[in-house]
């Protein structure tokens, strides 16, 4: 192929590493794959799409309360329906897993608790968590519970590049966000007030007061308000946060003996009297302080708006209808802050089913659906997470402690990095992603028989495509209308709904300008449709 | 497809000037996340209350330090820089560099992100108008024609303050900007992406086409490898990285008017360290950092300001875990060729006489509006459109910036 430019080279080195099976999947991940394609994991014989004009309701469900559906899954909630869908779901405990879990068994540190991982290097630790959390996304059949893990990852944001938060994030993802994402909000408050990660990650464990001159560590306890439960303008004062320190002086993690865990300093402790948000937290109350005061921030109004909010943003609209904020925050009042009822709430309300299509996809959302929808097979290597670092999301690691933006438009300057992630992977051009667009064609219905180049079914028929066949031999014995064909059946399994007039004039330019079928579903990932969701 | 061709259809759908106008002057804004200490950058060494409420954090004053390198660098009779400012020394007394001291906003919630935002937004407290201070001003900009790579954030995301302009877009590296895809795949790709684009009436409509302008701009610029003049020596790591790319946008004059860059771990209410530590570090990357980049800009004629800026100082003692915790005014630092530079602005607050909350002492009182130190500087890149960038605010003059050099 004639190359004068630098990006076609270096895709050409790409396909060569790919010969040399530099990284493609191992012997153990392909034996792995066969076992859970036994499990289910696979693109059906036939798949049914969409044939409205507007997004399907399903698939709009799937596209909020998932990452998106797998080949298959839109057919699966048109049947049981939507509500049986949404009840499944927030019953996660009883969705067999099996096949996600196996996926996931290969990272060590996930299970270990804090003190284990400090015999293993950070690296790895930042590697498995954020792996671990693609896989879980990409194949877990909770998906639902994935959402509000990345929900609440964010709402309880540890950065594990600070301090030793790389050791203790992976047990703060089990045991606190995973065990309580679909609980009660006042248990996973605690939760994540007593975890290692919390305590390292906004200096908790460096609040105390041994001597009267102590003053101290603020950080947490204001956060604990601005950004956990009240909310920036829900009431309290810099005296509450002052209060509140207090409250919280004395909670420590051991470094030596036992290390990682987590014990209360009676010694370290302001035991005086308090007053938090007027009201009065008697001298005396030890560790007692803690769950007077977090007893005192969930009850209050301004926590149930503020959560709601939240979540009405997530799952609804980025300007979050205020009258289903109000009807959310007073589900969470009426439940005692009990998450799946307000979950269940929102995604059964009218404002909900009338949001299809309004939301832009953050990037995290746009790799994990695009590999849901083109039915991938990966282990989620450091290509991929790669990528979502390019596009300013990679799990566990955004700075500040307001977790990454829900809004779309700091997100919208890495498009670039869409569309290169889309083409590479509908390519076959990410080491560690599989990908059989032939299989997904033919399951969508689409007469493939144009293209007889156009499906690179393994990687090496890739490497000799791209390195050996000169563009004058490029497949382009195919008709213009059959492309315009083909991206008509193809639309509707990525979009939930048929391609525009004008979208299926983009994707099928005159003759010669005829491109392969993965590089036309590249394109369909590509487009401001597939961007929303 | 020949290139060519993609290169003119591209240009059809662009908005962007087809011909490069003589260079505008250049802002550079690094932000220090998270509430820089600069009491100890900056350092009042003739205060004794900074020695007596700072035991373990004060930076002693020149010659004072056990060892010299544990010593202030002397800037004049009152002030000293942090021992690992040394490469911002020379910059300084050679007039490009200066200090505005007790600079800061009137908010009162001491929480980053409502400070941060309401300063990356350019307003008062409570004050609610759109678009953050660069992207209004980018966009009142006397009539120009704004390039998609008006304004550039190196790092994930475009700040706040980039909100509301023309253009804004966030990378990594000038190398990043291209199209994974073979040359005749990338003209069906990029025809059928413009078409997509162009067609949609979201936020992706103009995302979309700007970043496809993106890309085909930065198609000569990447076949060139970047030399730095002068034996300019970068720093390992993100904001070194990040300076270079913003010198190499700066010289190859593709309409850069506004780059932002941040340096976050500033928020040090533990073990916040003196010559050595957390800080320190990370003082260390800005200095040379920052001295990298006017090496590596030289002699180059346009005019570059580089401003430096956070979000709140901090106390002015320090607390029981060897660091401080959120304070008030703070030290910006301003750098460039018509910057009248060896000299500190702004009058010495003094410690005695600070800010107060609830709790009494909360930091050094502010004295100029950090509004001011954005105004002037906005003034000298482009005239009389600072009000409605600062809408209903009277700056005061601070006389930072050498005037007679503004065109």
């Amino acid at each position: 192929m004639k190359q004068d430019d630098t990006i076609s080279r270096r895709t050409i080195l790409k396909g060569a590493a790919l010969v040399g099976g530099v990284s493609m999947l191992t012997g153990c991940e392909r034996a792995s794959s066969l076992l859970t394609e036994r499990m289910g994991e696979v693109i059906p014989d036939s798949v049914a799409e969409s044939t409205s004009k507007q997004i399907d309701p399903a698939f709009h469900l799937l596209s909020r309360a998932g990452y998106g559906p797998w080949p298959g899954d839109l057919e699966h909630v048109k049947s049981i329906g939507t509500i049986a869908w949404i009840n499944e779901q927030l019953d996660p405990d009883k969705i067999d897993d099996n096949a996600a879990n196996f996926r996931a068994s290969r990272f060590e540190t996930i299970h270990l608790d804090g003190g284990t991982c400090f015999e293993y290097k950070k690296e790895v630790l930042f590697n498995e968590v954020a792996r671990q959390s693609l896989i879980r996304s990409i194949y877990s059949k909770r998906q639902l519970l994935q959402v509000m893990v990345e929900f609440w990852s964010d709402h309880f944001n540890i950065d594990m590049s600070k301090g030793n938060c790389a050791y203790f994030k992976g047990s703060d993802d089990r045991t606190v966000i995973r065990k309580y994402a679909l609980g009660n909000f006042r248990d996973l408050l605690k939760a994540s007030a007593v975890s290692p990660a919390m305590l390292t990650y906004l200096d908790g464990n460096e609040n105390k007061k041994s001597r009267p001159a102590d003053i101290p560590n603020e950080n947490y306890a204001r956060e604990l308000m601005e950004l956990h439960t009240l909310g920036v303008h829900g009431g309290y004062t810099q005296q509450d946060v002052s209060e509140v320190a207090r409250c919280l002086t004395g909670w420590r993690i051991q470094d030596k003996w036992q290390r990682g865990k987590v014990y209360f300093a009676p010694e370290l402790h302001d035991d005086g009297e308090k007053e938090v948000l007027g009201h009065r937290i008697a001298a005396g109350g030890k560790e007692k302080d803690l769950d007077s005061v977090l007893d005192i921030v969930c009850a209050h109004p301004s926590t149930a708006k503020h959560l709601s909010e939240k979540l009405v943003r997530r799952f609804v609209a980025e300007n979050p209808p205020s009258g289903l904020v109000a009807s959310a925050a007073s589900e969470f009042t009426r439940t005692n802050g009990d998450i799946k009822s307000v979950v269940r709430h929102i995604l059964t309300s009218a404002e909900f089913a009338g949001a299809a299509g309004m939301k832009i996809k953050r990037p995290f959302q746009f790799i994990v659906s695009s590999l849901r929808a083109v039915g991938a097979d990966t282990y989620a290597h450091n290509d991929v997470v790669d990528y979502l670092k390019s596009m300013g999301q990679c799990p566990f690691q955004y700075p500040t402690p307001d977790g990454y933006p829900d809004e779309s438009a700091p997100w919208m300057a890495a498009l670039l990095w869409r569309w290169n992630f889309a083409l590479a992977l509908t390519n076959n051009q990410i080491p560690s992603v599989k990908v059989d667009t032939r299989k997904l064609v033919t399951a969508l219905g689409a007469n493939d028989s144009a293209h007889p180049m156009a499906h690179p079914s393994d990687q090496h028929a890739l490497a000799h495509a791209s390195v050996q066949h000169p563009p004058d031999q490029h497949p382009s014995d195919q008709h213009p209308s059959d492309q315009h064909a083909l991206a008509q059946h193809l639309m509707p399994h990525f979009l939930g709904r048929k391609g525009t007039r004008l979208e299926l004039e983009a994707l099928s330019p005159s003759a010669p300008a005829i491109i392969s079928a993965p590089c036309l579903i590249g394109l369909i990932l590509s487009s401001p449709a597939f961007q929303r969701c | 497809m020949a290139k060519t061709s993609r290169r003119d259809f591209l240009r059809q759908l662009a908005f962007a000037p087809k011909k490069s106008a003589d260079r505008a002057d250049v802002l550079v804004c690094v932000f220090l996340r998270g509430g820089a200490d600069t009491l100890n950058m900056l350092i009042p060494t003739s205060d004794d209350l900074y020695y007596s409420t700072r035991p373990t954090l004060a930076i002693p004053a020149p010659g004072k330090g056990k060892k010299a390198a544990e010593s202030g660098l002397k800037l004049d009779d009152f002030y000293a820089l942090h021992p690992r400012m040394a490469p911002l020394l020379d910059l300084y007394h050679g007039g490009k560099l200066a200090f505005i001291q007790g600079v800061g906003s009137d908010n009162p919630s001491g929480s980053h992100f409502e400070a941060q935002d309401q300063m990356e937004h350019g307003l008062a407290y409570g004050q609610k108008v759109g678009g953050g201070w660069l992207g209004r001003f980018l966009q009142q900009a006397n009539g120009q024609q704004h390039s998609p790579l008006c304004a550039v954030c190196i790092g994930p995301s475009v700040p706040e303050s980039l909100r509301g302009a023309p253009s804004a877009s966030a990378l990594r590296t000038v190398d990043d900007i291209q199209l994974h895809a073979t040359l005749k795949e990338q003209s069906v790709i990029t025809a059928a992406l413009a078409k997509l684009y162009g067609a949609d009436t979201t936020l992706l409509n103009r995302s979309g086409l700007d970043t496809l302008d993106l890309v085909n701009k930065l198609h000569d610029l990447r076949l060139v490898k970047y030399q730095p003049a002068g034996g300019a020596d970068y720093p390992k790591g993100d904001f070194g990285n990040g300076l270079r790319e913003i010198a190499r946008l700066i010289k190859a004059n593709v309409g850069l008017r506004v780059a932002c860059l941040d340096i976050g771990g500033w928020d040090t209410h533990f073990f916040q360290g003196t010559a050595q530590g957390i800080q320190a570090e990370n003082i260390d990357v800005l200095s040379k950092g920052l001295a990298a980049f006017q090496t590596d800009l030289g002699t180059d004629p346009g005019k570059v300001c580089t401003l430096v800026m956070t979000e709140f100082g901090r106390r002015t003692y320090e607390n029981s875990s060897l660091g401080t915790d959120h304070g008030k005014a703070f030290a910006m630092i301003a750098m460039g060729s018509h910057i009248r530079g060896g000299a500190v602005y702004g009058a010495y607050p003094g410690l005695k006489q600070q800010e107060t909350d609830v709790l009494g002492p909360s930091g050094l009182k502010i004295e100029t509006d950090y509004r001011s130190v954005f105004s002037e500087i906005l003034e000298s890149m482009d005239s009389g459109h600072h009000e409605r960038v600062f809408p209903q605010f009277q700056s005061t003059r601070i006389g930072f910036v050498n005037s007679s050099r503004t065109s």
